[in-house]
């Protein structure tokens, strides 16, 4: 698991990891920004555990375009 | 990186395309509708087979009828359910046609009503017919299954764990046509080895194994905490196979059946010691501490499997006292079983029905505003009444504590029909319009 931040927002790469370290590890960096950054995932699979828990603390995901193979998403506040 | 804005493919990530693992929201859900329906059946059987209940060994009538209606109408019902949905995500494998599931639904539910009427109103044909229909529907789960298993990437140790349910749900299958067709005097082989079989391999072995491999993927998914070390969930597979073959051994081999038991249920408390030392350290080190009443009904159940191995421990020893067995039966299947079931699902339900978009909107659910948590309270206390009735009754040998165990149980079973039919109707609707977030529960 990696994490660096871009000009875009916090990156986390979760690619590897078994269930559930990758919802675990999305979900405590989530729950660590209090402001308004983004968060930028790179995942191998569709997390779709994700998306409940991601709704439940006011949170809102959007696939982005990433590399062949990967799954990427861009977290932020829901509206 | 690209822009994220040049392409963005969903909105707020709920998805439902080729290959995808989600099934459509109506499969699992039929699963767990039926589950909640046979929960009041159950306990509505046992009401009117009450006067049987306090001393009740096995037989046909209205208690056997309440038993089967809680193993195969909820227990097995709502595991099917949630293993058809979540082993695709766990493993990584797409959801492959999803006419097999619904058509197993048909065939199953058919079938356990069929063998609890023929079980409750002495029919030996009704009996066998819903048996065989059982039997059907379970074998298809179990080949689904098996295809989801065999694809599976990673997760090993869970895997084992499902491949030794569906190893015991054969020896489960083989042992109960053997058992029903007693009754129309073609039994498969001797009746007390076929019942020594059915008991352990379907309470510890299909459902129990079941239990523990979910239990490792669910535990850690809703307290947030790291996976279970991989080797010690081996382990823990390993020793279950163990005393699941050590038992139907001694189902065989009468000479040494003691020895046999005993040791059966060494590698047992072994197995469910690691299993729970596995499972309380996740609840300890997770980022989600406050899991409140579904996981005090798991807490609970957890307790009662290990009292369970205590009182099978007591039958091998004292094997004339009908009270242990009595008192066996409910500890093991209303008391740690049912009341696990019964905790996972009030969680389960709503987080999977909140993975599928509301109609007309892109919003998302939460698993919250799906629960109505007022017939949930109704039913925790209900239910843990009914199993102090239930024990009570069979101490004191009474038939109006079983009644009252029944009345109280029906209650509680309804609260939580009702639980289930609001969510379901909320799932119909938009959802509300989102008001501030939850405050997150406790970060360790």
């Amino acid at each position: 698991m990696k994490r660096w931040t871009e000009a875009d927002g916090i990156h986390i790469d979760v690619r590897g990891l078994s269930a559930p370290q990758p919802l675990v590890q999305i979900l405590s960096l989530v729950r660590s920004i209090d402001d308004d950054r983004t968060v930028v995932v790179h995942h191998d699979r569709d997390p779709q555990l994700l998306y409940p828990e991601l709704a439940e603390i006011g949170w809102s995901a959007e696939i982005v375009d990433g590399e062949p193979g990967e799954v990427r998403l861009r977290l932020s506040r829901s509206a | 990186m690209k822009p994220d804005a040049a392409r963005p493919k969903l909105a707020a990530g709920f998805l439902a395309g080729a290959t995808s693992r989600l099934l459509p929201a109506s499969i699992p859900l039929r699963y767990f509708g039926a589950a909640a329906v046979f929960h009041l059946a159950a306990w509505i059987a046992l009401a009117v087979g009450a006067a049987g209940a306090p001393r009740f060994v096995g037989g046909l009538g209205w208690p056997l009828a309440a038993l089967h209606l809680v193993t195969l109408g909820v227990l097995a019902m709502t595991a099917i359910g949630a293993s058809l949905q979540l082993m695709p995500v766990a493993t990584r494998q797409p959801v492959r046609a999803t006419w097999l599931p619904a058509a197993i639904w048909w065939v199953y539910t058919g079938g356990v009503a069929a063998t609890a009427i023929g079980m409750g109103a002495g029919q030996p044909a009704w009996l066998g017919a819903g048996a065989v229909a059982v039997v059907a529907g379970l074998l298809a789960y179990a080949g689904l299954s098996a295809r989801n298993f065999v694809g599976a990437r990673g997760m090993a140790g869970i895997v084992a764990h499902g491949w030794i349910a569906l190893a015991s749900l054969v020896v489960v299958v083989v042992s109960a046509l053997s058992l029903a067709f007693t009754y129309l005097g073609w039994p498969l082989f001797e009746h007390g080895s076929a019942l020594a079989l059915h008991v352990p391999f379907a309470a510890y072995g299909f459902m129990g194994m079941l239990a523990l491999g979910l239990a490792y993927i669910l535990v850690p998914m809703f307290a947030l905490s790291p996976a279970p070390d991989e080797t010690q969930v081996r382990v823990s597979a390993g020793l279950g196979a163990v005393a699941l073959a050590l038992a139907a051994a001694a189902a065989f081999v009468h000479g040494h059946a003691t020895a046999l038991r005993i040791a059966a249920l060494v590698a047992a408390g072994a197995a469910v010691a690691l299993h729970l030392k596995l499972v309380l350290l996740a609840l300890r080190t997770g980022m989600r501490r406050e899991l409140g009443r579904s996981f005090r009904l798991v807490r609970i159940a957890w307790a009662l499997l290990a009292a369970s191995l205590v009182l099978a421990f007591a039958m091998v020893v004292f094997p004339d006292v009908a009270l242990l067995k009595t008192l066996f039966g409910i500890v093991l299947v209303p008391g740690w079983l049912l009341t696990l079931v019964l905790g996972m699902m009030q969680r389960i339900v709503p987080f999977l029905a909140s993975m599928h978009k509301a109609p007309g909107t892109k919003l998302p659910r939460t698993p919250s505003s799906l629960t109505a948590e007022r017939p949930l309270a109704v039913h925790y206390l209900c239910h843990l009444c009914a199993l102090a009735l239930l024990a009570g009754a069979a101490v004191l040998d009474s038939a109006w504590l079983s009644l009252a165990a029944a009345l109280v149980g029906s209650v509680g079973a309804a609260s939580f029909l009702v639980f289930f039919a609001i969510l379901v109707r909320r799932m119909r609707l938009p959802p509300a319009p989102r008001s501030p977030a939850r405050p997150p529960a406790p970060v360790a």
